[in-house]
């Protein structure tokens, strides 16, 4: 048992001789369930910050020590008064991080589950300072073959009536109901259902403003969602939701289908309703006392939509003007300099200035 | 080194056969007298007088030894290397570590919603490796197991259908090769000259050889009702992404792939299916493809309302701009690839383009666009893949301002950076197809310019 001990890491003894499969499961499930952290956190050998620190080896770790991170003070005080990550302490702040460390910078509402939280505890446990899970091609590999079964050939063998080649099988409702999300400008998908901007206030400053801002001003270089109304012509456009949109449908189908960023598709439709009630008052399209439902979606329009044209790149100038082009003596004087990149410097492995800097959406 | 030594060397037979300079002069037996000759009639077939002059240069040096990578017998000649069990999936040589994606970090709030180029400056031939073609995600990169994967059509068909990969592989299937080019590619620069990379300014694009199955064959199966006129591709990754396809394109030359360049797709790139939607911007080539849907209307996704459309100067925008217009770039020499080797002989290399069909034509100036030349296409030529082009010539050794110009098979021509912005204004973000300029110092070092 002792050379066991000192041949087979201390997980492949609980594995293998103890058969704490159990244990095992909690981790995998763990690690699902972390996923839903990943839009603020990364695991991994040189796991970066994010927009909340790296998470490797945070059991080993005291809390609050990573370094080049930016804690928050509400944090950093709690840290002060004798925080240190165990059971209890992880479990308190995984369910309600912002009730139990007020003003922490973590604006995720929670995980409420509590088998979700311990899984997920057991996974973070597991997770070294090095960012690795010890063992986890050994366990794939297990796992893999407790899954291998054989496949059953398929009972019928008729061939389906459908199309040409009669290849794929047909789709249930219930199937084309779980993927068929999509809305469109004339209201087309869209769930029952209806939510207040009341509600959608403190939907979005749980799930939200962590990265767009309370105001939808955008924290960071996270997206600017309210604001810039007027702003199309300027040299600094700012395109949001109240400025830029052309259709309400769009936010609703969005934010459905991508938000919160790593945690798509948790919201309730009735959720998303508040908070696309809420985004259209962050953006002076409201009163406080708007309720959006199913029924009044489409009478609602967003400002900018006749500011929409088709393609008519072919009708441009260059384009237009397919002419031989011009093959000697094409400038009046010799061609001079107006501008270089280097002055700028911002290329990647020069100076990290960011200032004055076009950036891509 | 002092003259005596060097005659002492001349007189050693050895020495001067292995000495590569041996059209010095001095050498007195025949050997020499005929590699005299053929340096002779190499500078009378043409070679430019420049890289005459630095070969007579060279010779003139009394002091020339001989180089011991030839003379002494290297580690790599003698031990024995890795067997064929050491690399059962290959990888470039170490000494090719530096040609790699790269990303600018401050261009995106995070990493799993960003992109990175592809190094173009480096590469050469017309297909780009599957390692090194430019990633663009929006919410990371998607592993899917394949058997945990399904495509579904549904919408305005008469049987909404589901696939595994499995019957994916039961239709008939085809290969072509296209370029992806993000709609934002060379986007940074609209305002001028801002990033010193062809990388980094023109990366945003691969060419690669596809294996798929024509999108109208699985269209065909679930069969498309009458009213049918738009597609909606859905990816399985979290930003589900989607885009509004007209259902003509669909039918004209979209597939759903699932190799590139002969091996499965990478993840970044789908795995284990993706659109091809030939030509058009590379948003809607959806990866992770998990769902095609059939309707009478676009739906206007917040990928062509609030991104993917093109902000014109008087506040209107363009939308459904879906067409990669024609373009080019040279990418080598470039600032990542600066002339080390001096005035002489040299070879500018390049890309050309067009979403409409083939490149017919590119011409090279190394004036600014005062003056221009044919350059040379090379390789294959297929309609919506890049083109190689490569110009051949001797550097006098003065600073140049290198461009390229290309010319599609319909005669459209890559416009210069002024007309675009003439026409568009400098918010457009998107589609700039304009001519990039790179400023070639005295020393060989470069550097992205604009010029008038
Ligand atoms: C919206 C972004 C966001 C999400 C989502 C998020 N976190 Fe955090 N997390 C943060 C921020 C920001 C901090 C830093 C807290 C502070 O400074 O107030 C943090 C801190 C932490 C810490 C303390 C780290 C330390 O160094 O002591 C732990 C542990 C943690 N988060 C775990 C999780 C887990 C587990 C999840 C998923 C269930 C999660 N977080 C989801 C943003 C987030
Ligand atoms: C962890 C940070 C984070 C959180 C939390 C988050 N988002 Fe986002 N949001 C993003 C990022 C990143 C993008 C851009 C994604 C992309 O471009 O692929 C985005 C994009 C958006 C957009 C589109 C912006 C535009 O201009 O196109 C909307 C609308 C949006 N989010 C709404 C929400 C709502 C509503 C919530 C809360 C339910 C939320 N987000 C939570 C990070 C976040």
């Amino acid at each position: 048992m002792l050379k066991c001990l000192k041949t087979l890491s201390w997980l492949a003894v609980v594995l293998l001789l103890c058969q704490h499969a159990q244990l095992l499961a909690d981790i995998e499930k763990g690690e699902q369930l972390y996923r839903q952290c990943q839009g603020c956190h990364s695991i991994g050998p040189d796991a970066p910050n994010g927009f909340g620190p790296q998470l490797n080896g945070v059991f080993e770790r005291d809390a609050g020590s990573v370094a080049g991170y930016d804690y928050s003070p509400a944090f950093e005080k709690t840290v002060g008064q004798g925080l240190r990550w165990n059971n209890t302490s992880m479990d308190e702040f995984l369910e309600a991080p912002m009730d139990s460390i007020r003003g922490t910078r973590m604006a995720f509402p929670g995980v409420k589950n509590a088998d979700d939280r311990k899984e997920l505890i057991e996974y973070l446990k597991h997770i070294g300072l090095d960012g690795e899970l010890p063992l986890t091609k050994k366990v794939k590999a297990i796992r893999k073959k407790a899954q291998a079964k054989i496949s059953p050939l398929p009972a019928e063998t008729l061939i389906p009536q459908h199309g040409v080649l009669h290849l794929g099988r047909a789709a249930l409702d219930e199937e084309i109901l779980a993927w068929d999300i999509d809305i469109r400008p004339d209201g087309a998908g869209l769930p029952e259902g209806s939510g207040s901007v009341v509600d959608g206030t403190e939907l979005y400053d749980n799930a939200c403003a962590a990265c767009h801002g309370i105001f939808g001003e955008g924290s960071g270089r996270w997206p600017v969602l309210a604001g810039g109304q007027g702003t199309l012509t300027e040299e600094r456009p700012e395109k949001t939701i109240g400025s830029y949109w052309p259709y309400l449908s769009t936010v609703f189908d969005y934010v459905r289908r991508a938000m919160p960023f790593g945690n798509a598709r948790s919201l309730s439709d009735d959720d998303v309703y508040a908070i696309t009630a809420y985004l259209l008052f962050l953006n002076d399209l409201v009163e406080e006392d708007f309720v959006l439902s199913s029924e009044n979606f489409n009478s609602v329009r967003l400002p900018n939509e006749a500011n929409f044209i088709a393609d008519n790149r072919q009708q441009e100038m260059p384009a237009a003007d397919a002419a031989e082009p011009c093959m000697s003596n094409c400038l009046p004087q010799p061609a001079r300099v107006t501008q270089r990149a280097r002055i700028l410097d911002v290329t990647p492995d020069s100076n990290d200035d960011e200032s004055d800097t076009v950036a891509i959406e | 080194m002092d003259g005596g030594k060097v005659s002492e060397k001349t007189a050693n037979h050895k020495t001067v056969n292995r000495d590569n300079g041996g059209h010095n002069s001095q050498t007195p037996h025949s050997a020499g007298v005929s590699r005299r000759k053929l340096v002779k009639s190499a500078l009378t077939l043409g070679i430019s007088g420049a890289a005459g002059l630095t070969g007579l240069k060279a010779a003139a040096q009394p002091d020339r030894q001989p180089d011991p990578l030839i003379t002494d017998i290297q580690d790599w000649n003698r031990y024995l290397g890795d067997g064929v069990d050491a690399r059962p999936y290959g990888h470039p040589s170490p000494f090719e570590k530096n040609i790699v994606r790269r990303d600018v970090a401050w261009l995106t709030a995070d990493s799993k919603s960003s992109v990175n180029f592809t190094p173009l400056h480096a590469l050469d031939g017309i297909i780009t490796p599957n390692g090194l073609c430019f990633e663009r995600h929006h919410g990371g990169i998607a592993e899917i197991d394949p058997a945990s994967h399904r495509l579904m059509i549904n919408g305005l068909v008469d049987t909404p259908l589901v696939f595994t990969m499995e019957d994916i592989l039961r239709f008939p299937r085809e290969n072509r090769m296209y370029f992806l080019e993000c709609a934002a590619n060379t986007g940074m620069e609209w305002r001028g000259a801002q990033l010193n990379g062809c990388q980094y300014t023109h990366g945003m694009i691969h060419n690669v050889m596809y294996t798929g199955v024509p999108l109208k064959y699985l269209l065909a199966e679930a069969g498309v009702k009458t009213s049918g006129k738009w597609l909606l591709p859905e990816g399985a990754d979290p930003s589900h992404m989607t885009r509004s396809i007209p259902l003509e394109k669909g039918l004209e030359d979209c597939l759903v792939a699932f190799k590139m360049n002969g091996e499965a797709l990478r993840p970044e790139q789908g795995y284990p299916m993706r659109l091809v939607v030939p030509g058009w911007e590379g948003t809607m080539w959806v990866k992770w493809l998990r769902r095609i849907e059939v309707g009478d209307k676009p739906w206007h996704q917040r990928e062509e309302t609030s991104k993917y459309t093109d902000l014109l100067e008087d506040g209107t925008a363009r939308r459904f701009t879906w067409e990669m217009d024609v373009k080019s770039v040279i990418t080598n020499p470039s600032p990542q690839a600066p002339i080390t080797h001096g005035r002489g002989q040299m070879v500018a290399t390049g890309l050309a383009w067009s979403g409409h069909g083939k490149i017919k034509r590119v011409d090279v100036s190394v004036d600014g666009g005062r003056n221009w030349q044919h350059a040379r296409l090379d390789g294959p030529s297929y309609s919506k893949s890049v083109h190689r082009f490569y110009y051949d010539f001797a550097w006098d050794g003065h600073p140049m301002m290198l461009q390229s110009r290309a010319i599609d098979e319909f005669g459209r021509v890559q416009p210069t950076k002024d007309q675009l912005r003439a026409a568009r204004g400098v918010n457009s973000i998107y589609h700039n197809n304009s001519i990039q300029t790179w400023l070639v110092g005295k020393d060989g070092s470069i550097e992205n310019v604009e010029v008038s």
